[in-house]
């Protein structure tokens, strides 16, 4: 049995205001695990993702990261909370939030600045992620002079230059090209490779096979509805459509529009057709 | 009162933000240009700057501030700064102020002297002094100067290494950081209120003429601020996930070369010269 990374047991959270986000969450992920979570909008992911971060505590219910619990008054200790920050990566869902700084260099350093990793070293380390996810010219550019899909990377970068031993993921490829969504998903699979845990929250159906050993699907109830292996769930198409996960995908072939299924992760027959006839 | 009063008004403050925003961003451009200025080490432009400064401020040498003036039209040159642009920046804004204080200076009745010129205008007899004119110009070119230094410097830094300076001099780290996050997300609200006006008028058309166009603005504007307070604490989120406890640490960059040492040692021997000039020749 792998170790565990972060337990969920029977956890409730509403946001200040009343609105239940989580309710009676119970969940567990394991050492080396690529767990990808779906749902439709506003079922909680996000919220998960943040408790697990410690950077909101549950109502009611135990959050506990390597076994200790994540409590307000747990992580008030300072070497505590330091040593939890440099083990766990987030990436959060606007990157706004997180490049505060004037420039994306200095945004990317920041993280591993505050954990006192040594200057030459971040400078290292910097310049080799940069030139990976292709991000060297923008190091200079203030964020508010960067696309959608360059803020995000840089965001990223700002997280994996810390080398967590987890990388919590939200929604890391929403608006990304092709490219820039390969990039990604090739440092996401470099850093599984080295070991690390990742938890990702995606709409992106047509990644989570290759990102993901295990799924969860989060539903209308606040709650976990279905867990499975990436390929049992993305097979059963009846359960995804019920669960706002697929849409019914409109295109021509041959010149006439017609609807059918989005199913994501199996090879598109059309263009053979289309081949076939000429 | 008319409602289309308040609401070009909001309009137009809008505009003039977003505009702010363009501003900025082309005077980045400049920052960002190949030119000898802009690799210099900012600690000693900053500390070059300040020595030209007081020199400017205690010479009464019209020859000594025409050269330094000369001087800071060469550095603008080499900095790739367009003459016209630098001369639009400097000359035609600030300086225009000071003709305020010194066409006064220029009549016998502020400065009394050795009559050049006399006229009637009205009822008044007025008489230029060469004293005047003279302390007229110095003050002119004083002005002029110094306001061209801290153009030049502003110009040729960008804002952050400008602020990144401050620490330098002993500004605390908390400080010049909560500066430059509010430099930061200063665009972002320009950007958001610039995408919520666009939204706004895709829906009902000029805000200017019409009273629901108003009416969305004001409720949008309670949005944005409830969007502000949440993004605040978001970004404090941000920071703890990435190990800010407190006291942030930043990385040193700056390099000094020989050529900032120079720079630095030329703004010291003319603040010197100054000093010997006025010491020695009243
Ligand atoms: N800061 C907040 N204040 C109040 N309610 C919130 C806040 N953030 C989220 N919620 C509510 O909590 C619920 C869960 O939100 P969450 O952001 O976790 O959803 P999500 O699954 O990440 O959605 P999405 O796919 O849109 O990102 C939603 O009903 C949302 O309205
Ligand atoms: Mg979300």
């Amino acid at each position: 049995m792998a170790q565990s990374v972060f337990s969920l047991k029977d956890v409730s959270y509403s946001y200040p205001g009343g609105i239940p986000a989580l309710e009676n969450l119970t969940l567990d992920f394991n050492q080396g695990e690529r767990a990808a979570i779906i749902g439709a909008n506003g079922t909680g992911k996000s919220t998960m993702l943040t408790l697990l971060d410690a950077l909101i505590f549950a109502n009611s219910g135990i959050v506990s990261a390597w076994g200790n619990q994540l409590t307000e008054k747990t992580m008030r200790d300072a070497g505590r909370q330091r040593d939890f920050r440099s083990r766990v990566g987030f990436v959060f869902q606007n990157p706004d939030v997180q490049l505060f700084c004037p420039t994306v260099r200095e945004d990317i350093v920041f993280g591993p600045l505050q954990l006192g990793v040594d200057h030459a070293e971040i400078r290292r380390r910097l310049e080799a992620l940069a030139n990976r996810i292709r991000i060297s010219h923008l190091l200079d550019r203030s964020p508010h002079q960067l696309s959608l899909g360059e803020k995000k990377k840089a965001a990223i970068a700002s997280v994996l230059i810390m080398e967590p031993e987890v990388l919590l993921l939200d929604e890391p490829t929403a608006g990304l090209d092709p490219q820039t969504m390969r990039d990604i998903i090739d440092v996401i699979d470099q850093a599984h490779k080295n070991g690390k845990t990742v938890v990702m929250a995606t709409h992106d159906l047509h990644i989570v096979e290759e990102i993901a050993d295990v799924v969860h699907v989060f539903g209308g109830n606040k709650n976990v509805i279905r867990s499975g292996t990436a390929e049992e769930i993305l097979a059963d198409t009846e359960f995804l459509q019920q669960n706002n996960l697929v849409h019914i995908h409109v295109h021509r072939h041959l010149g006439v529009a017609h609807a059918h299924l989005h199913e994501h992760g199996h090879e598109h027959p059309h263009h053979r057709d289309i081949s076939g006839f000429r | 009162m008319s409602g289309k009063t308040s609401g070009g008004f909001l309009e137009r403050t809008i505009q003039g933000a977003v505009s702010l925003l363009q501003e900025t961003v082309s005077v980045e451009n400049v920052a960002a240009r190949n030119g000898f200025l802009q690799h210099r080490d900012p600690r000693f432009k900053c500390l070059s700057a300040a020595a030209l400064l007081i020199a400017v401020l205690m010479s009464r040498n019209l020859a000594e501030l025409s050269v330094l003036y000369a001087a800071v039209l060469c550095m603008a040159l080499l900095s790739a700064i367009g003459l016209f642009f630098f001369l639009k920046r400097t000359l035609l804004f600030v300086p225009v102020f000071s003709l305020f204080i010194v066409v006064p200076a220029i009549f016998s009745g502020v400065t009394p002297g050795e009559p050049l010129a006399s006229f009637k205008v009205l009822l008044w007899n007025l008489t230029i002094t060469r004293q005047g004119v003279d302390s007229a110009i110095v003050f002119f070119m004083r002005v002029l100067d110094s306001v061209s230094f801290a153009v030049l410097l502003v110009l040729t830094t960008r804002q952050h290494v400008l602020l990144k300076t401050l620490r330098v001099f002993r500004v605390p780290q908390l400080f010049v950081m909560t500066m430059g996050m509010t430099y930061r997300y200063i665009f972002l609200f320009l950007d958001i209120i610039q995408k919520m006006l666009i939204a706004i008028k895709s829906r009902v058309g000029f805000v200017a003429s019409t009273r629901d166009g108003r009416k969305i603005v004001t409720a949008n504007m309670a949005g944005l601020w409830l969007r502000s307070y949440r993004l605040h604490s978001q970004v404090y989120d941000a920071m703890v996930a990435r190990g800010f406890s407190g006291e942030a640490f930043v990385l040193d960059e700056f390099h000094a070369r020989v050529p900032d040492v120079v720079i630095l040692l030329a703004a010291l021997m003319a603040l010197i010269g100054t000093l010997w000039l006025n010491l020695f020749f009243r």
